[in-house]
C-alpha cells in the first residue's frame, strides 16, 4: 500500500515546517507533524485527527522533503473510507453524491435552475462555438447565497460578448472535495462521468467558478488537452482588452482574501487583483497573511460538510477580525466556501463579504 | 444464523418534486436517481452485524428490474454473502402479492433461513405490510418496528419494538421468524465506490417473477395518482403580538404536543 | 348495512385518541363500528360506536399480532364477518394489520388519509405525501386498513345512543412471541432525533443570555431545544442539540424555529418534520418557504409572550 501511496512519509525528517503552516495547529488537537510521525511507524491514528485537515496544502507547499502530508491525510482517510468508518455527516455527502452528483443530494434536475435568474438564453455547451464551458459547481448550482455568483459572471461574460455554454443538469460535482475525504472510487466516477460529457461535445476551455473545480479540473482529471482557467482570469483579460470597463466608483474600504486553492495551490494571485485595483477609488487592503500564507478559511477538504469536535476559535473569526483593524468595511475573495465561512463572522461584526463577482456588478 | 434479506430499490425522491402523467395514471421518474430503500439498508446492517458476532450468511434478495442489482451489490459490500434478483418488470403496489411471490420463491426453492428480515417500509409506497403479510402467510413469528436486538437466544431473539412517544416494549420471540427493521437501530457502515466494485464479482443468481407470482392477481387496485392539497407555503399568523402567540399554541395544540 | 371491526389501541390504561380516526371512517364508509377491546377501566365515549366487544385479557395480548390476529378469525368465524377490519396506522396497527392479511389473506390498504365514498376508494400516501395513490379493493372480501392519525377523527360522531356491549374470552399467552415488558427509551444525554417537538433557536435569538429564558419557554412547552449551527459554534447550545447537514437531521411532530433564517444545510436536516413554525424578523427568511406557519417578529418578544400566556392561563 505504502508503494502506491503519493505521500512520501518515510523520507521526513521531522522538521515541523507543516505544522508551522497549518492552520489548524495549536488551537485544535491536530498535529500534522505528529501524524506523518505516527504514519511512519504505523502507529494507530485516533479516528476523529484526520477530519481536522482543510486540505489547504500549506504543508505540502512548505514542505522541504516532498513528503506530501495532504495526500498523506487523502491516504489515511481513505481507508477509513473502505472501512466505511467514517463520520456520519461525511458518510451523508458521499451518500449525496453518488445518488445526486451533488454533497447536499439536491436534486440533479434542478442543477440548471440558476439560469433562470438571467434575461438572456445561456446556451447548452453543444451550441456553442467556441466550446467554452463555464463549469458550475454544486455550492453555486444549489446555495441560494452563492447562486448570484454564476448569475453574475454569466452576465459579464455576456456583457464583454464572451461566448460561452453549460452542461446544465449533465453536470456533475467535480470531485475536489470527494478526492480530499478520500473516497476515490467516487471520485473516478465523477470524474470519468464529467469528462465523458466534455469529450461528448468538444469542450476546448474550461471556466471554473470555484477554485476547488479548478484545482481538481486542471490538475487531478490528467490532460484532457482542455484549457482550464478560474473565471477571475477571464475576468481580468476581458477587462484588459477593454471589453469591460469597471466605471463606477466603489466607496467602500475593500480588503482581499486568498483562497487557497485558487493562490497557495495555484498561484493564482495578480488576476482578482488587478480586477480589483482597476476600480476607481478602491485601494485594496491586504491582510498580514495574504497570497502564499493566506489564512485558510477552513471550509475545504469536506470541512464543509461536517463539524469537528473541538470547539475553538474558528480561523474566519480571526480574519474578520483583521480586516476590521485593517478598517476594510468588505472583504472581497472569489471561492464560494470562503464566502460562507467568512460571512458567518463577518455579519455578527458589522462587516459585509463580497464575492468579486458582486462587485465587479456594482462598478460596471 | 442465516438471515435472508429483502432490500428493494427505490427513486430518491426526498428533493423532487413529483409529477403526475398520462392522465393520472402515472408518475414521472424519468430523472429522478435511485437508491437503496433506507429501511433495508438498516435491516441489511443488522443481519450482517448479527452474522459478524454470531457466524451464518446473509442473502439479499431483492424484487424488481434489472436495475435493482445495484441493491444487490451494496447489499453484499455491506456485508451479505450473495444476492437474488427476482426479476419483475411491473411495478408492484399490492404488498399481498409482493409477499405472496416472496413465499412462493422460498417454498419453491427450498430457501434455508432462520430469519428473514425486511425494512419497515419502503420509501415509495410506504405500505409496511409486506413483512407481516409474509409472516401471516408462512405461520411464522413476525415483529415490526425493531429498534435493538437485545440478545439471541437458543431459538429466540429478545427484542424491542418502538411504540410512540419514546415507550417501546420488550418481547420474545421465536425463530424461525420475519422481523421488519426500524431505521435507526444501527447506523448503516459507509459502502465505498470500490467495495462496490468488489462485490460486483460476486455472481447475482436472477429469477423470474412470474414464475413465483401463483394466480399474480392483485387483491387491490391503484387506480389513479392526485397530488395533495396544496400547501401554498406558509400560512404566515398576523394581528398583534397576544393574538399571534395564542393562535401559535393553539396550532401546538391540534398538533398534539403540548 | 355491514359492519366493521375497529381493533382498538390501549397504553397502560389510556384509550389514545388516534382510535377517532378509526371509528371515524368506519361512519364514513357507512359502517357499523364495533370496538375490539381489552377489558378494563377505559375511558370511552360510548355513543360513538355501535358495539363494543371486550375482551377478557390483558392489554400486552393487544399487542401482539399472532394473538390478536387468533381472536379476529374466532370473531369471524362465529359470527357475521365485518367488511372492513381497522387499525390507527401505528407501530402495532401496521403489525397486526398486515400479519391479519397474511394469515386470512384479505386485500390490505395501509396509511388511509382520505377516502371517497363514491367508488369506495381509498387514498393512500406515496413518497412521503408528494403524491397520492387511491386504491380499491378488486376483491370481495373484508378489507383491512390501517388509518393515519388526525386524518378521520373528526367522523367520528356521538350517534345519540348508548353502544351495546358483549365479552368475550381472551386468547392465552403464546410461545411464539411474548411481552416481557415496556421500557423506556433510554435517556442518555439529549437525542434531538427522537423528539417529537423541538424548539430550534438560531443566531437571532441575539446573544447567549436568552438561551435559558427559551429553555424555559421549552420546558413550559415540554418541547427540546435545538439549534442552528452558528448557535453551536458560539458554544451557546452543546454540538449535540445541532440540525443540519453537519448536525442531525430531524423530523419532529413540531418543529418551531425561532430566529433561524434558514440556510439550506439547516433546511437539509429539519424539511421533513410533520410541521414547520416559523419566527423570524426578516420576512424574506427562507425559512417561511418551508413552514407551514409563520409569523414575522422578533424571537425574544414572542418567546416572552408565549411564556406570559402559558403561565397566565
Amino acid at each position: 500500500m505504502q508503494d502506491e501511496a503519493a505521500s512520501r512519509v518515510l523520507v521526513c525528517i521531522q522538521c515541523g515546517k507543516c505544522t508551522g503552516g497549518c492552520p489548524e495547529s495549536g488551537r485544535t488537537p491536530f498535529n500534522i507533524r505528529m501524524l506523518v510521525r505516527k504514519r511512519q511507524f504505523n502507529y494507530a491514528i485516533d479516528e476523529s485527527m484526520p477530519w481536522y485537515c482543510t486540505a489547504c496544502n500549506a504543508c505540502t507547499i512548505r514542505c522541504p522533503r516532498d513528503v506530501k502530508p495532504s495526500e498523506m491525510i487523502i491516504e489515511i482517510r481513505s481507508s477509513l473510507v473502505e472501512n466505511g468508518d467514517i463520520p456520519l455527516a461525511i458518510q451523508k455527502a458521499l451518500e449525496n453524491t453518488f445518488v445526486q452528483k451533488n454533497p447536499w443530494g439536491k436534486p440533479r434536475s434542478k442543477r440548471g435552475e440558476w439560469v433562470e435568474k438571467l434575461d438572456f438564453k445561456v446556451p447548452h455547451i453543444s451550441e456553442t462555438k467556441h466550446k467554452r464551458l463555464l463549469f458550475l459547481c454544486c455550492v453555486h448550482a444549489y446555495d441560494p447565497r452563492c447562486m448570484i455568483i454564476p448569475v453574475n459572471v454569466a452576465q459579464l461574460l455576456n456583457k464583454a460578448g464572451y461566448e460561452f455554454g453549460i452542461l446544465g443538469e449533465e453536470e456533475c460535482c467535480c470531485g475536489n472535495e470527494i478526492r480530499r475525504i478520500g473516497e476515490l472510487g467516487l471520485f473516478e466516477e465523477l470524474m470519468e462521468e464529467n469528462k465523458a460529457n466534455f469529450k461528448e461535445y468538444g469542450v476546448e476551455e474550461i471556466i471554473a467558478l470555484s477554485p476547488h473545480c479548478m484545482n481538481t479540473l486542471k490538475n487531478e482529471y490528467g490532460d484532457m488537452g482542455i484549457k482550464v482557467m478560474h473565471y477571475t482570469e477571464v475576468l481580468s483579460n476581458l477587462i484588459k482588452e477593454g471589453l469591460l470597463k469597471p466605471e463606477k466608483t466603489f466607496e467602500k474600504e475593500l480588503i482581499y482574501h486568498d483562497p487557497c486553492f485558487l493562490g497557495k495551490q495555484n498561484k493564482i494571485f495578480e488576476q482578482p487583483r488587478e480586477i480589483l485595483n482597476n476600480i476607481n477609488n478602491v485601494k485594496l487592503k491586504e491582510f498580514s497573511r495574504s497570497r502564499e500564507i493566506s489564512l485558510c478559511c477552513e471550509g475545504g477538504g469536506g470541512r464543509m460538510f461536517f463539524e469537528v469536535e473541538a470547539q475553538y476559535k474558528r480561523n474566519s473569526e480571526t480574519r474578520v477580525e483583521e480586516a476590521q483593524e485593517k478598517g476594510a468595511e468588505v472583504i472581497t475573495t472569489a471561492c464560494p466556501f470562503c464566502v460562507m465561512t467568512l460571512e458567518e463572522k463577518a455579519v455578527e461584526k458589522g462587516l459585509a463579504v463580497k464575492e468579486l463577482s458582486e462587485i465587479l456588478m456594482e462598478v460596471i | 444464523m442465516d438471515i435472508l434479506v429483502f432490500v428493494k430499490r427505490v427513486a430518491a425522491t426526498q428533493e423532487e418534486e413529483l409529477r403526475i402523467i398520462d392522465d393520472g395514471k402515472n408518475i414521472d421518474l424519468s430523472k429522478i436517481p435511485f437508491k437503496m430503500n433506507d429501511w433495508d439498508n438498516y435491516a441489511v446492517e443488522e443481519a450482517v452485524k448479527i452474522v459478524e458476532g454470531k457466524g451464518g450468511s446473509v442473502t439479499a434478495i431483492s424484487i424488481g428490474s434489472g436495475e435493482s442489482d445495484e441493491v444487490l451489490r451494496r447489499a453484499i459490500a455491506m456485508g451479505s454473502k450473495d444476492g437474488i434478483l427476482i426479476e419483475s418488470n411491473e411495478t408492484i403496489h399490492d404488498p399481498a402479492l409482493r409477499a405472496l411471490a416472496i413465499y412462493n420463491f422460498i417454498k419453491k426453492e427450498n430457501m434455508q433461513f432462520d430469519a428473514i428480515f425486511t425494512g419497515v417500509q419502503s420509501e415509495d409506497d410506504q405500505f409496511a405490510a409486506t413483512g407481516g403479510f409474509l409472516a401471516g402467510k408462512m405461520g411464522l413469528s413476525y415483529a415490526s418496528m425493531v429498534i435493538g436486538i437485545d440478545a439471541i437466544e437458543n431459538g429466540y431473539f429478545v427484542l424491542r419494538r418502538e411504540l410512540e412517544g419514546g415507550l417501546q416494549e420488550r418481547i420474545k420471540i421465536k425463530t424461525p421468524c420475519v422481523l421488519s427493521i426500524q431505521s435507526g437501530i444501527n447506523e448503516p457502515r459507509y459502502v465505498s465506490i470500490m467495495g462496490i466494485r468488489k462485490a460486483s464479482k460476486v455472481e447475482r443468481k436472477i429469477m423470474k417473477f412470474n414464475d413465483y407470482a401463483g394466480s399474480g392477481d392483485a387483491v387491490i387496485d391503484l387506480i389513479r395518482w392526485s397530488y395533495p392539497e396544496k400547501k401554498g407555503g406558509a400560512t404566515m399568523l398576523t394581528g398583534e403580538v397576544d393574538a399571534q402567540c395564542k393562535e401559535l399554541l393553539e396550532i401546538l395544540k391540534n398538533k398534539g404536543v403540548c | 348495512m355491514g359492519y366493521a371491526l375497529i381493533i382498538s389501541e390501549v397504553r397502560r390504561g389510556v384509550f389514545e385518541e388516534r382510535n377517532l380516526d378509526a371509528i371515524g371512517i368506519a361512519n364514513l364508509a357507512g359502517k357499523d363500528a364495533y370496538l375490539l377491546i381489552p377489558e378494563g377501566n377505559y375511558n370511552i365515549n360510548g355513543n360513538m360506536v355501535d358495539k363494543i366487544i371486550k375482551v377478557k385479557t390483558e392489554e400486552s395480548m393487544f399487542l401482539n399480532p399472532l394473538i390478536i390476529t387468533g381472536l379476529i378469525t374466532k370473531i369471524m368465524d362465529s359470527s357475521a364477518s365485518p367488511e372492513m377490519v381497522i387499525f390507527t396506522h401505528s407501530s402495532s396497527g401496521i403489525e397486526m394489520a398486515s400479519y391479519l392479511a397474511g394469515k386470512m389473506g384479505l386485500p390490505i390498504i395501509t396509511d388511509i388519509s382520505g377516502y371517497e365514498k363514491n367508488g369506495d376508494i381509498f387514498f393512500k400516501s406515496y413518497y412521503s405525501d408528494k403524491v397520492f395513490g387511491q386504491f380499491k379493493k378488486t376483491k370481495e372480501s373484508p378489507l383491512i386498513l390501517t388509518v393515519r392519525s388526525g386524518s378521520f377523527k373528526d367522523f367520528a360522531t356521538d350517534k345519540g345512543k348508548q353502544a351495546e356491549e358483549t365479552t368475550v374470552e381472551g386468547l392465552s399467552g403464546i410461545e411464539e412471541r411474548s411481552f416481557i415488558e415496556y421500557v423506556e427509551e433510554e435517556k442518555t444525554g439529549v437525542d434531538i432525533t427522537k423528539a417529537e417537538f423541538l424548539l430550534s433557536l438560531g443566531r437571532g435569538v441575539g446573544n447567549k443570555d436568552e438561551i435559558p429564558k427559551f429553555e424555559e419557554l421549552a420546558q413550559l412547552l415540554k418541547a427540546t431545544i435545538s439549534g442552528s449551527r452558528p448557535v453551536v459554534d458560539k458554544q451557546w447550545l452543546p454540538k449535540e442539540r445541532q440540525v443540519g447537514t453537519s448536525g442531525k437531521t430531524v423530523k419532529p411532530k413540531v418543529y418551531l424555529a425561532m430566529g433561524i433564517s434558514g440556510a439550506f444545510q439547516h433546511i437539509a436536516g429539519m424539511k421533513d418534520s410533520e410541521c414547520i413554525i416559523a419566527v423570524n424578523k426578516d420576512p424574506e427568511a427562507p425559512i417561511f418557504q418551508y413552514a407551514h406557519y409563520g409569523i414575522v417578529g422578533d424571537a425574544n418578544k414572542i418567546r416572552d409572550k408565549l411564556k406570559d400566556i402559558i403561565q397566565g392561563g
